[in-house]
């Protein structure tokens, strides 16, 4: 069976534990919340062998876990990852480490509890898994964490690298990679039961050695139980005792472990290409007529056609690609200092913005936010980051943004601009804006620079809104768009854009022609105020390594508002001539703050919007997205004056753009009823269409934990994308028209377009578009 | 230039498979034009509605213990002992055709003019002159795996009826969960497993009340249309692939121009899969399946006339409307040649947007290379800011990825 995916996201709120806790009971767990969270998100990958094996990765809220049954199975492993668990037996508890393993008895009077949040692997394997092979009626006392070391070390790694290549595994490897476990779990448990000394233990591991030892003479067609009474030292007799004590005799369980291996090999698509009569001669059976007769006398059809009946199917995932923002291993360091580093550079404590007095009833007022370096942050998000305004639900804001970009040509979209020259002013001594990205403030990972780059856009903000929380929904509606004009004594007036296809687009891993790779920077120039407003391409230049004032070279296009300087390049024109760009000015990132994490890198949209790079988001249409944090913090950039649906190159016409925008806040107790209802991921409304976001990772950073900022670029899949996108509109559907799930369906068949928003964000996006007018009146 | 007609009855009809071995039921000069008729495999989900009266489509559909007059259907096996049937659904469309185009040889493209669609009328008194069409959510849809209401897993069949006033438009009638059906040769199908299955309306109930209040805005057009394969005899018609087929795209509509690759003499046109509407995806598996004429001009564009034109270069399925030029990606881009001897099991297991997506963006960039004289650096610039790439199917085994460029970009070149 291939991987299966579960997410929250598929169910509206009040279905979601259920759901969940039918996840668990595959397991064999169920689970209570640790304490009331107001996100119910959880996701599992898990996958099940024909027999019954199942691996799964589960992340989830803060929760216990306990056994749901399941008498006489093998005990269940769960091994937490990143944070620690804490098992609760009726004796006593002990801390399991992240990296450890826990064995628990089902049933077994024991909870294990997940004090921050779910994020575990669970490995559940039924007696049936060994194909008819004895388990010795072993019992484990109690639950037990295991040390890593010896047999309960491998476990760990084997079910940890199980776990990592879960969907990537063909079904006959995962056949085998579950079996392994499974048999590693079983060696295990049959030693930590025998440990205990009285003596009906230790004839149960005596029996279960023998066990193992007939599993390994099945070949040898003349097995006698001398052989393995004398292999094991003890008597004939005795062995046979041991046997008649478990109601069964040798030669019947011998041929029973005979047949049911070739069931197995036959059933295996790895061994299509065996010969039957080898198949039964490596189990034992020299005559194939007779091992034909047996077969079918058991299974009650012969061999070939059984085997024809079983051929399977298998499943090949595609690799992943290249990356960007952190790198795995230095989010492995960053966790050990974060606290630390974060503290030092803190610009405001984590107190939710206090509201205004006596401001509650006054009309809509009209503000004004101009960009200089005082009130943009540069390449992340952050809840922790002081608002540069606060504003009332309904107010009118004027933003000005700047596109990181317009370093790719100073001269026409930095000078004589005051608010530009302020954020993006760089010396040998001082910076205007010193972070860029996510990453760290001494840039101790590759050296590029403050942040690291791992974010790159200049958003404008935050802005709070007074009475946001958790909860609620802040819609961002864009009444107007207008370009920032260039202040440059010799392009007064003018206005221009950059696009750079940079080693983070979808092209750059095949290249046609010479160099390869390369990075080129396109400066447009937008003719704004033509009667139908559009873009052409001015020159362009092969990005050449250039060395910012700090004195840090840059081989790619690596860190943001690395001024180029002219003459560093060689400029080619004409390009793209005669060919003009119809424009579709929006807002590549709108934004509140994520609640996972204090610095989140810019590039991968999610659940909290960000970097959605969806052209419909201009003038005109409005943008809803799920309330994090007290204040909501809204951040604004990455304007865009054109993308095409893909963004294929890496990056859009990256010009600056000044937006004008009605935020009104959404309360959650008025969601219900509403289109809003159950809103858990960003939703656009234009004036024709509802446009549903999905994404690779619809939360990256909940899914993934510690590791989602590295995870996600190493994960990025329009597939999965595609799954996202269609269980949000199933939701929606259900949820806010009422419809059923097989009504959801048809719709969406007939009548919804799905369209690739873009593969160059790590966490890539396929929308949705749902036209109005489906509904008559209109939602 | 002549004006054809060309009747869908069982003499000029094909099901489940493209074959280059098929005689032409229509041999025509470039220029020619030819009105086609076309009816919905999926006629036996409602025959009272789609097939009842209908005297062609009868003839067609009809199967009894004794006859069954299109016995194959499918690309699979003709010989039995059969897990589904003759051809084992091995491709399901009921097609008309094939055309040959006189002249058309390898390395030529030929173009389809679609130059109108009609609907099939019901030809029930009951129903008379109404026109209806039906969308199962089936066991190849992208849901399928992922359902969140039991019964799990389920397949529904929605029935729906079209509107032709203007603005037309498409409503749900009634729905019912697929049941196991017994064919006349007594093989039981308990998911759609097989075309032209007549449903035993005493074994389904019918749910009454089904998008309620909803209209779908109607696309008429063609799921299926394309030549010949020359790799292999008997080809599914399930995969799109380079020569055309199963596109399933709506854009592929009244006034559109499709252009396709000639790989065997004659070219062999044919078409069917009619669409009453669909969305970019066809999620569930199937369109609003219904039966439609098309009216279709082709001009043959011979290889050395190709030079020059939007069509030098061109080994692929290529659309032209009004706005845009559109390339097709795949999965696979010619599952026929790339997947070797076991394609048709193979190509099941390959349906991926990643890979689509790839083949697109490759397909796209050497359009505008080789089409627009653009540079590599230039087509990559443009793609990233003027080309929108969407999703076709998820459903059609060889999943598809459009990559489109507006046409209006180029005005002043």
């Amino acid at each position: 069976m291939n991987a299966q995916p579960f997410t929250s996201e598929s169910y509206s709120e009040d279905a979601r534990q259920p759901a969940w806790q039918d996840v668990l009971g595959g397991f064999g767990l169920t689970s209570t919340p640790l304490r009331t969270s107001h996100s119910s998100h959880a996701t599992a990958l898990s996958r099940s062998t024909t027999r019954g094996i199942r691996l799964g990765r589960l992340a989830a809220g803060a929760q216990v876990l306990s056994t749901s049954g399941h008498r006489g199975e093998l005990p269940l492993l769960v091994l937490p990852l990143e944070a620690s668990a804490m098992l609760r037996t009726a004796r006593d508890q002990q801390i399991v480490p992240a990296g450890q393993i826990v064995v628990l008895p089902r049933p077994g009077d024991w909870q294990l509890h997940f004090q921050r949040e779910l994020r575990a692997l669970v490995l559940a394997v039924p007696a049936e898994a060994f194909r008819g092979r004895k388990i010795a009626p072993l019992t484990l006392a109690e639950a037990r964490a295991l040390p890593p070391e010896g047999l309960a070390a491998v476990l760990a790694a084997t079910v940890c690298g199980a776990a990592e290549e879960i969907d990537r595994l063909s079904e006959p490897e995962w056949e085998a990679v579950a079996q392994g476990s499974a048999e590693l779990l079983l060696t295990l448990f049959t030693e930590l039961a025998a440990a205990r000394p009285d003596t009906s233990a230790s004839k149960a591991a005596l029996l279960q050695r023998i066990y193992r030892a007939i599993e390994q003479n099945l070949g040898n067609e003349h097995l006698a139980p001398a052989d393995i009474a004398q292999a094991e030292g003890i008597s004939e007799r005795y062995l046979q005792k041991l046997f008649e004590a478990t109601g069964e005799n040798f030669s019947q369980y011998v041929r029973e472990r005979r047949l049911q291996r070739a069931w197995h090999d036959l059933s295996s698509p790895g061994e299509a290409a065996v010969p039957i009569s080898e198949i039964a001669y490596r189990h034992g059976f020299s005559d194939s007529a007779h091992f034909s007769r047996l077969f079918r006398e058991r299974f009650g059809m012969p061999p070939r056609e059984f085997r024809r009946r079983e051929a399977g199917m298998q499943s090949l995932a595609p690799a992943a690609s290249g990356q960007r923002g952190w790198p795995q291993e230095a989010l492995a360091r960053l966790r050990a200092v974060q606290a630390k580093l974060e503290a030092a550079e803190r610009r405001a404590g984590a107190e939710p913005p206090t509201p205004a007095s006596g401001t509650e009833a006054e009309a809509p007022a009209e503000h004004y936010l101009a960009v200089d370096a005082e009130r943009v942050h540069w390449g992340y998000f952050s809840r922790l980051l002081k608002p540069v305004l606060e504003i009332a639900s309904g107010d009118i804001v004027t933003v000005e943004t700047l596109t990181q970009h317009a370093s790719d040509d100073p001269e026409r979209m930095i000078l004589g601009d005051p608010g530009a020259e302020s954020v993006f002013r760089w010396t040998p001594t001082a910076k205007g804006v010193d972070r860029r990205g996510a990453g760290p403030l001494d840039a101790s990972i590759y050296g590029r620079g403050a942040g690291e780059g791992f974010g790159v856009h200049i958003c404008t903000g935050p802005i709070a809104v007074r009475g946001a929380q958790p909860g609620d929904v802040l819609e961002v509606r864009i009444l107007d768009i207008a370009p920032r004009r260039s202040r440059s004594p010799l392009h007064q007036g003018r206005v221009f854009g950059s696009s750079v296809a940079a080693w983070w687009g979808y092209h750059y891993s095949e290249f046609l022609s010479d160099p390869k790779p390369r990075e080129t920077v396109t400066i447009y120039e937008i003719a704004a105020d033509a009667p139908e407003p559009y873009a052409q391409a001015l020159y362009s230049y092969r990005w050449e390594p250039q060395t910012d004032p700090s004195g840090v070279r840059h081989e790619l296009y690596d860190y943001p508002g690395v001024p180029v300087r002219t003459g560093s390049v060689s400029r080619s024109t004409p390009v793209l001539a005669g060919i003009r760009i119809p424009l579709r000015p929006h807002f590549g990132v709108i934004a509140v703050a994520p609640r996972e994490a204090e610095l989140v890198d810019s590039v991968p949209p999610a659940y909290f919007g960000g970097n959605l790079d969806n052209w419909r988001l201009g003038k005109g249409a409005a943008v809803f997205l799920p309330v994090s944090v007290p204040g909501a913090l809204l951040s604004i950039g990455d304007p865009h004056a054109s993308q095409g649906d893909g963004e294929l190159g890496g990056t859009a016409i990256e010009c600056s753009m000044t937006g004008t925008f009605r935020v009104v806040l959404h309360k959650k107790a008025d969601l219900a009823g509403s289109v809003l209802a159950d809103l858990s991921y960003p939703l656009i409304e234009t004036p024709e269409e509802w446009v549903l976001t999905g994404f690779s990772h619809p939360n990256y950073l909940a899914e993934f934990g510690a590791h989602g900022q590295s995870e996600v670029y190493a994960k990025s899949s329009l597939d999965l994308a595609m799954r996202d996108a269609f269980r949000k509109v199933r939701r929606f559907l259900m949820t806010t028209q009422g419809l059923s799930e097989d009504e959801a369906i048809a719709l969406m068949s007939a009548a919804v377009d799905f369209g690739i928003t873009q593969v160059v964000d790590g966490n890539w996006g396929v929308h949705a578009i749902l036209r109005k007018r489906l509904f008559g009146t209109g939602v | 230039m002549t004006k054809h007609h060309l009747p869908a009855t069982p003499s000029t009809v094909h099901w489940g498979y493209f074959s280059k071995t098929l005689e032409p039921v229509l041999t025509i000069k470039s220029g020619d034009s030819v009105t086609v008729e076309t009816i919905t495999h999926h006629a036996n989900d409602d025959y009272d509605r789609m097939i009842a009266g209908d005297t062609e489509a009868e003839a067609i559909f009809l199967w009894t213990k004794d006859a069954k007059t299109m016995r194959r259907r499918g690309a699979g096996p003709t010989e039995g002992p059969f897990t589904h049937g003759s051809g084992e659904g091995v491709g399901v469309h009921l097609l008309t055709g094939p055309i040959a185009v006189e002249g058309a040889e390898p390395g030529d493209i030929l173009e389809v003019r679609i130059l109108d669609t009609a609907p099939r009328p019901s030809a029930n008194p009951a129903y008379a002159g109404r026109f209806f069409g039906s969308n199962p959510a089936a066991c190849w849809g992208f849901q399928y795996n992922d359902l969140i209401e039991e019964p799990k897993p389920r397949e529904v069949v929605t029935i729906y009826e079209l509107d032709m006033t203007a603005p037309a438009s498409v409503q749900a009638v009634y729905s019912y969960r697929w049941t196991p059906q017994t064919d006349p040769d007594g093989i039981v199908h308990p998911t759609i497993d097989y075309p032209g299955v007549r449903v035993d309306h005493t074994t389904i109930t019918r749910n009454d009340s089904v998008l309620s209040g909803i209209k779908v805005p109607a696309r008429l057009h063609f799921g299926t249309m394309g030549l010949a394969p020359a790799e292999a005899e008997f080809v599914s018609t399930i995969p799109p692939n380079y020569t055309g087929g199963n596109m399933d795209d709506w854009r592929i509509a009244k006034g559109a121009r499709m252009y396709y690759p000639v790989a065997v003499a004659g070219g062999l046109f044919s078409c069917g899969d009619a669409h009453a509407s669909q969305g970019d995806s066809e999620l569930s598996g199937t369109a609003i399946e219904i039966s439609l004429n098309g009216e279709f001009q082709f001009i043959l564009h011979k290889k050395a006339d190709l030079p020059g034109t939007v069509l030098e270069g061109l080994t692929h399925p290529l659309l032209e409307t009004d706005e845009v030029w559109s390339v097709y990606g795949f999965s696979v881009a010619n599952y026929l040649s790339e997947l070797g001897p076991d394609h048709q099991t193979e190509i099941l297991k390959r349906g991926s947007l990643d890979t689509a997506m790839r083949d697109a963006f490759r397909k796209l960039r050497r359009f505008l290379m080789t089409v627009h004289g653009l540079s590599e650096d230039e087509a990559i610039s443009l793609m990233s800011v003027a080309a929108d790439f969407a999703v076709t199917q998820v459903v059609d085994a060889n999943w598809g990825v459009t990559g489109s460029i507006r046409k209006a970009i180029f005005a002043g070149r």
